[in-house]
């Protein structure tokens, strides 16, 4: 049978006979979150398989470590991912340290937690926001970035960027607190938290939204281990699993904080909701450690005398820090020169990218957007 | 029976009353004071003049203070300044022949600004760099070429005092200005 | 009305000696280019330019402004862009439904404002099945939505004419079965008498009228939402899963079509709710402006028209506020939820009518004073948020 000039198999058995049905998603879709691709083996509307293709966002940046040396790699890292650059930042910077035995300030491991933590809750705010926006509402995604800009705002401040923000230099920070800085953050501090209140009324308490998230992509605590999951979608699964609390690094053991995990709020343990509600949450607690940062702080220098022909001895290294995504590991090798002879960053992102295969068989198309947006894939951190 | 009818019914009260709910909060919306900067045209002040201090916008070279010591050359991991610096033989006297900034090729990273010994090269606040070519896009500073600079314990030249002062207030904004040029002369 | 017109001018020897029917033709015609120019056109446009600007204050920013005094001719400006664009027609369409296809949807939204009453006069034709033509007419537009979806030969825009059917469909039951209730109340079908059995009194209103026709009000609300592909139920279109849906491939003047019906649309569901529910183009008799019939027609229009204006913001608003719904949920709240509500909802009204023929005073009073105590009500929660946030207040829509 020919329709609209195509050749057209039909089944004329009996019963139903439905057909699967390739979709492909990607690179370029609205909800994809820069570049990624999904081919979808599709059912109508349910997904059999959604199989990740990912390489589209990849540029190479550890082999230009090796080729710009070691302070001049630190601005490459804000693009490994550009959500949550200060956290690229510090692990660049802890990663050369640990191999060039250096120890940084003690203000300067304080700008650098209040650099990131403050990076921490503008990464979720995207995350939340694009992730009511991938489910139809608009406004919350607007409010979200109202508040981030504000943020911005504030880095812009600190470091003289809004997105790729080279704040961290090796054995400290570039530049200390402007003065009245301690004001301006705990002013804005005191502002999120009506609005994140009112964020809950419109989106977290809305049967709409809970209706899209509960119970959609479930994923058990063993399944997250195995595939690797890190950060809010290993902890929305009900893992206790925090590298600030559990392998410390900076000035995180003097500080006090909790490690929200995934309750079940509006169905099962490590739906979409609850990874949706650990960051809301986390937000709350990057606040806290904000509030006692300022309170804490020393005085002195914030950056350690580093010459500026960094030779580290030979060897390799490796470090560990919760970025906004979670567990991100940094490996360096060093054979002794002025440039790296190997670098190798470990993303969360990539590791979630895996599990949506196996997540997908039986969703909705449209759970698709939501598992995506709720994993918090961000595209340059899948491939760097 | 009951409980299935209860559920019911408390499902589309729940609907109902979230609806109602977030429709307060997006009607509070609308006499609450919108916050965008209507750029370019329409902000009270320019939003250059609104940036920060420490904003790193396109980079600016006062080729009075330039002492040619090409540390921002070296800095800058992409190469994209080109400076030319010799010796003129008969004078003794740093000559500047070139100085090339490449704004297409620049990331804005700051750390050909953290060296300067004077703050020569430092960014401003401007940011419009569109144009219609790559060419157009490589600032050429030098015209002519020009002396270097010679630090002097105290600067005494009218002309020159109050471009150093700017200088070296830039340089204080750097935490490690100071210091590392320290560890790099014991290196 | 409109023959009598014509006859009126081929009396005066307008038309010279062209036959009847041809004067009829004209004058059809001519009528219809002045609704579809002068009045759809309009609506859907500054529809548009509404909607962005009511948007962009719920989300904190300004929305359009620079075209013109304070960006009013924005939606012209965008539909000459569209009109001046290069039509792209995708390689393996099927370029004849390709082509035919925003026509259908066109058709079925424009001859809906035949049987739409403006005042007590103004209106096209006062057809005896006024109601039903209009929501016959309006479900014409899923099939354009279909036939879209179907000739794109684009898998996203198949998923997106296939959903618009099924859900369209379905929800063309609880509609009508929520109009119905109205109907029984009314007995009649045509659009003026059924606004003519209502008054300027909010009690007197057919929404008032019993706790059932209240209930109904909401039911009908969301199925012509839903009919209307409006947020909640904008899933043909869902723009995060399925790219543009039915309208992926569509580029210049045809997805303007597309546009204009979509926008368009939003006041012919809001003129439904009006004429049903809230006491259509009826307006208290105010001595000095509606002694003459064109002072009363022009309060009249002024009135439904601004009703109606008040629904479409409603609807704006309403999806700047609520997620999208999934394929499943739209069913069951279609099935499980609407249906069965609007049955209810008829089986009580007929009771209603059966006991109190005339309607119950007291229970219209209640029943008004239940809506303004929500309406009070709201307004105290949306103080609160605003107080809550410790927000900078501007009152003026002026930007
Ligand atoms: S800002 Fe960075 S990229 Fe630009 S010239 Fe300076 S060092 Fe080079
Ligand atoms: S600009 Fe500064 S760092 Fe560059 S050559 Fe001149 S003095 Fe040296």
């Amino acid at each position: 049978m020919s329709i609209a000039g195509f050749e057209v198999e039909v089944d004329r058995g009996g019963g139903l006979e439905t057909e699967e049905m390739t979709l492909n998603m990607g690179p370029q879709h609205p909800s994809t979150h820069g570049v990624l691709r999904f081919v979808v083996k599709a059912d109508g509307e349910v997904m059999r398989r959604a199989i990740p293709d990912v390489g589209y966002l990849h540029r190479s940046i550890e082999k230009i470590s090796e080729k710009v040396g070691w302070h001049g790699f630190m601005p490459y890292t804000d693009r490994v991912d550009y959500v949550a650059a200060m956290f690229c930042n510090q692990g660049w910077g802890m990663v050369t340290e640990k191999l060039a035995d250096i120890e940084v300030p003690k203000r300067g491991e304080y700008c650098r937690v209040i650099a990131a933590e403050l990076n921490r809750i503008s990464s979720h705010l995207l995350s939340i926001g694009t992730m009511i926006l991938d489910i139809g509402a608009i406004t919350p995604f607007f409010h979200a970035f109202r508040e981030r800009e504000k943020i911005n705002d504030l880095l812009e401040e600190l470091c003289g960027a809004r997105l790729t923000y080279n704040y961290m230099r090796i054995g400290g920070v570039a530049w200390d607190l402007p003065p009245g800085y301690e004001e301006s953050v705990l002013a804005f501090l005191s502002q999120l938290e009506p609005m994140l209140d009112e964020f809950n009324t419109l989106v977290s308490d809305n049967t709409l939204f809970r209706g899209r998230c509960a119970k959609v992509a479930t994923i058990s605590a063993e399944q997250a281990i195995s595939y690797n999951l890190v950060g809010p979608n290993l902890r929305a699964s009900g893992v206790r699993y925090d590298v600030r609390r559990d392998e410390p690094y900076s000035v995180y053991p003097e500080l006090e904080f909790d490690v929200p995990i995934g309750l079940g709020m509006a169905g099962e343990v490590g739906d979409s909701f609850d990874r949706y509600w650990v960051r809301f949450v986390e937000i709350k607690e990057s606040m806290k450690i904000l509030r006692q940062c300022f309170r804490q702080i020393p005085a002195g220098p914030v950056v350690a005398k580093v010459p500026r022909k960094l030779k580290p001895q030979e060897g390799d290294a490796q470090i560990r820090i919760e970025s906004a995504r979670g567990d991100m590991s940094w490996y360096a090798v060093s054979d002794g020169s002025e440039f790296p002879y190997r670098c190798k960053v470990r993303t969360g992102s990539f590791a979630a990218m895996s599990i949506i295969e196996e997540l997908s068989p039986g969703l909705m198309l449209a759970d698709l957007v939501t598992v995506i947006a709720s994993l918090d894939i961000v595209a340059p951190e899948v491939d760097r | 029976m009951a409980t299935v009818l209860n559920q019911y019914v408390r499902n589309v009260f729940d609907t109902a009353a979230a609806v109602f709910e977030g429709m307060a909060v997006t009607c509070s919306h609308f006499v609450r004071t919108p916050s965008t900067i209507q750029y370019p045209d329409r902000t009270d002040v320019r939003v250059q003049d609104t940036l920060p201090y420490r904003y790193r916008g396109i980079l600016e070279v006062d080729l009075e203070i330039c002492t040619g010591c090409l540390a921002c050359e070296r800095a800058c991991p992409i190469d994209c300044i080109v400076i030319d610096a010799k010796k003129d033989k008969a004078t003794k006297q740093m000559m500047l022949n070139r100085f090339d900034i490449d704004i297409a090729k620049c990331m804005y990273c700051g750390l050909c600004s953290e060296p300067c010994p004077t703050g020569s090269i430092h960014h401003t606040p401007e940011f419009e760099g569109a144009d219609y070519s790559l060419e157009s896009m490589l600032r050429r500073f030098v015209k002519e070429p020009v002396a270097a600079y010679k630090p002097k314990k105290v600067e005494d030249d009218p002309k020159i005092a109050p471009i150093l002062e700017r200088g070296m207030k830039y340089l204080d904004e750097f935490a490690a200005a100071g210091d590392e040029i320290e560890a790099e002369a014991e290196a | 009305m409109l023959q009598e017109f014509i006859d009126s001018l081929i009396a005066d020897g307008l038309f010279g000696g062209l036959p009847r029917d041809v004067a009829y033709l004209i004058g059809m015609l001519a009528a219809g280019a002045l609704v579809v120019f002068g009045f759809v056109l309009n609506v859907a446009g500054i529809t548009t330019f509404v909607e962005r600007r009511v948007w962009a204050r719920i989300q904190s920013r300004v929305g359009p402004n620079r075209v013109g005094p304070q960006g009013v001719l924005q939606w012209l400006a965008d539909g000459l862009k569209l009109l001046m664009k290069e039509e792209a027609i995708p390689f393996a369409a099927d370029a004849r439904l390709f082509k035919l296809a925003p026509f259908i949807v066109t058709i079925g939204f424009i001859t809906a404002f035949v049987a739409m009453p403006f005042s007590s006069a103004l209106i096209v034709a006062d057809l005896n099945l006024g109601i039903l033509y209009i929501t016959s007419m309006t479900s014409l537009v899923v099939v354009g939505i279909m036939v879209a979806g179907w000739a794109s030969n684009n898998k996203w825009s198949l998923i997106g004419g296939i959903r618009a059917a099924a859900q369209i469909v379905s929800y063309e039951i609880p509609a009508a079965l929520s109009i119905f209730t109205v109907i029984l109340i009314t007995g009649t079908l045509s659009m003026q008498s059924i606004i003519q059995q209502q008054s300027w009194l909010p009690w007197d209103w057919f929404i008032f009228h019993n706790p059932f026709t209240f209930i109904g009000f909401f039911v009908t609300f969301v199925a012509l939402l839903a009919e209307g592909n409006r947020t909640p139920f904008d899933l043909p279109e869902a723009e995060s899963e399925l790219v543009a849906g039915f309208v992926t491939e569509y580029s210049g003047a045809r997805y303007l079509f597309f546009f204009l019906v979509e926008w368009g649309n939003l006041y012919v569901i809001s003129a439904i709710l009006v004429t049903l529910f809230l006491g259509g183009w009826q307006v208290p008799m105010i001595p000095v402006i509606t002694d003459s019939a064109f002072g009363l027609n022009l309060l009249q229009a002024l009135t439904f028209v601004g009703k109606s204006y008040f629904g479409v913001i409603l609807i704006m608003w309403i999806r700047a506020t609520l997620p999208r719904i999934r394929v499943d949920q739209l069913m069951t709240t279609c099935w499980k939820y609407l249906l069965p509500i609007s049955f209810a909802n008829f089986m009580g009204t007929a009771l209603w009518v059966l006991i109190w023929p005339d309607g119950f005073l007291p229970a219209e009073l209640l029943m008004t004073a239940l809506g303004f105590g929500l309406v009070g009500y709201f307004f105290y929660r949306v103080a609160y948020h605003l107080r809550r946030s410790g927000a900078q207040i501007t009152l003026s829509p002026l930007s």
